[in-house]
């Protein structure tokens, strides 16, 4: 929209100051928290002693981190799947109306304002050795290693739980206001199932899908506590990795927890602008 | 980044209000299959949260057991033994005081890149947006040796940052209704009198207030729900319900606190949602 010379006339002075406060706190933990971070990582911001520029702590976790860049993105890559798959289903089926759209619908809100922590909590819960689906099925020792184990199936599970019902909220915003009225006419052109999906409803979403799984890759990759609870000593994804350090006795390794939260970084950083990219080749964004 | 939140205004946050239409009904055995997929996909929602409300009341329980083989009130007692009461106040004032800093920022914010001339738009736009892709420990472990040399107390500090964390939801949310609200209205208004308070007032604050509730109420969700940043920059004296669900799901045996914290975790928020979608509505239904 383009802003309407009665409100703020020419003037820079309103706009600024509207701006500058939200923009002030904005740049001080994000700006301020990498600039830290990076200084504390190449020993500019030690504990104790002189600082001096250094990659010692990058040296110190050379063997470790390409396992967790590899975990990690693993665990983003797989959680992302899971949750756009499923949540374009429920998309699909809620934008379809009816009450079992409606169903969906609201037990996917239900799930959209519990905290990760929680989320983690109750697979744990519901998959682990114990839990609800392990006494369910009844399959006395033989329940496979879900939480803790070696394919990381409990992280999977709970981003790919909590973040399907973000996907499938966000993508039904967009269907219900776009697509609605082009899936009728082509109904009315004797378009089938099929081909509605695949020249409209699919199309016409995967703007928000991309930027949608973009977001949940970018805080799978990047979230502490439910890998932290439902995944195992070793290997560690990265914000584990990062936080064990930075919780650790020895003082050397604050730099080295900061060297781990460098890396994550750039990994997400990085993500975010091959979704740009790709989102601003593509000819549906806007 | 701290959570996802579906911000966009138009998304059904609330009771949908959709409509089915009778020219792109199923029948026959695509009407089965559909009702079969709607019921996996409500399973799927609702199935990790069916522990939840089994151990939240169940004293024993032990293993093959399907069902609780006692039901009672000892998560109750362990949870307010834990500090449940005081980390639930902790949570609430967390929440109400990141909802109370980053909703008006953001409405500012928004207002300005809406209406206003304001210098490096897209610069402003990048860093409202920039804590979407920074993780969340990341900005507290960096943090946190400057927090602490400033002498910024604990709790002010979470709060700065969840607050960061949260602009993004409350500046789009503000944005898109920005960009759906009719200046003309609060022109008129001007040209018949009013004060420019009483258009703030009287106008403008109630043409918006579904979405400030709903920005206020995201907000309100990234306070309550974090757990990394409460931990690191509050480091370790801040003791929310997330921080008591985490230290308590951590250990073993007690299962049955873990499931009472966690629901109650979810109570707040829920009853939050639902006065959501009944205030957060517009007041006419139809959409173009």
């Amino acid at each position: 929209m383009a802003p309407p010379a009665s409100v703020g006339g020419r003037s820079w002075l309103p706009g600024t100051l509207m701006a500058a406060p939200a923009v002030l706190i904005a740049a001080f933990v994000v700006v301020g928290g990498m600039a830290t971070a990076l200084a504390q990582s190449l020993g500019l911001f030690p504990l104790v002693g002189p600082p001096s520029l250094t990659v010692a702590a990058y040296a110190a976790q050379a063997g470790d981190l390409p396992v967790g860049i590899g975990l990690s993105l693993a665990i983003a890559a797989a959680s992302t799947v899971v949750a756009c798959l499923v949540g374009f289903t429920a998309a699909l089926v809620i934008v379809q109306g009816r009450w079992c759209g409606k169903l969906v619908a609201a037990l996917g809100t239900l799930t959209i304002p519990v905290p990760h922590i929680v989320g983690a909590a109750s697979v744990s819960l519901l998959l682990a050795d114990s839990g609800l689906l392990s006494r369910l099925f009844n399959t006395g020792g033989s329940w496979p290693e879900l939480v803790g184990g070696p394919w990381w199936i409990g992280v999977v599970a709970e981003y790919g739980w909590k973040e399907s019902a973000f996907v499938a909220l966000v993508v039904t915003g967009t269907l219900a206001t776009r697509a609605v009225s082009y899936d009728e006419t082509a109904t009315l052109l004797g378009a089938g199932r099929l081909r509605r999906l695949r020249h409209i409803l699919i199309p016409l979403s995967l703007p928000t899908l991309t930027i949608s799984a973009t977001i949940v890759f970018v805080y799978s990759l990047g979230s502490y506590e439910v890998a932290w609870l439902l995944g195992r000593v070793y290997p560690e994804p990265l914000p584990v990795m990062a936080l064990r350090l930075f919780n650790a006795a020895t003082l050397t390794a604050r730099p080295e927890a900061a060297a781990v939260a460098i890396v994550t970084t750039i990994l997400s950083f990085g993500a975010v602008a091959t979704a740009l990219t790709y989102l601003n080749r593509s000819p549906l964004w806007r | 980044m701290a959570l996802t939140l579906p911000p966009d205004s138009r998304t059904p946050l609330s009771w949908p209000v959709q409509p089915g239409n009778g020219l792109r009904a199923s029948h026959g055995i695509a009407r089965t299959l559909r009702i079969l997929l709607a019921m996996a996909l409500a399973l799927w929602f609702a199935l990790p949260l069916v522990p939840l409300a089994l151990w939240a009341f169940a004293d024993r329980w032990s293993f093959p057991a399907v069902l609780p083989q006692a039901w009672g009130w000892d998560g109750v007692r362990t949870a307010l033994a834990q500090g449940a009461v005081p980390a639930f106040g902790h949570s609430l004032l967390l929440g109400l005081l990141v909802s109370a800093v980053a909703t008006p920022l953001g409405v500012l914010a928004a207002r300005a890149l809406a209406y206003h001339r304001v210098p490096y738009a897209p610069v402003v736009n990048v860093l409202l947006f920039a804590p979407l892709a920074l993780p969340a420990f990341v900005a507290a472990l960096g943090l946190n040796v400057l927090l602490l040399r400033l002498q910024v107390p604990p709790f002010a500090g979470v709060v700065l940052l969840l607050s960061v964390y949260a602009l993004p939801y409350t500046s789009y949310t503000m944005r898109v209704a920005y960009g759906a609200h009719d200046l003309a209205i609060e022109e008129e208004a001007r040209l018949l009198g009013a004060s420019p308070w009483q258009v703030t007032w009287r106008v403008q604050l109630p043409l918006l207030a579904p979405a400030l509730a709903r920005a206020a109420f995201l907000a309100f969700l990234v306070g309550w729900s974090d757990y990394v940043i409460t931990v690191l920059v509050g480091g370790g004296t801040i003791v929310t319900v997330p921080v008591l669900v985490a230290s308590a799901a951590a250990g073993t045996g007690n299962d049955a606190t873990v499931a009472l914290l966690s629901a109650a975790a979810l109570l707040p928020p829920l009853v939050l949602l639902l006065g959501l979608g009944l205030f957060g509505r517009r007041p006419t239904g139809g959409r173009p």
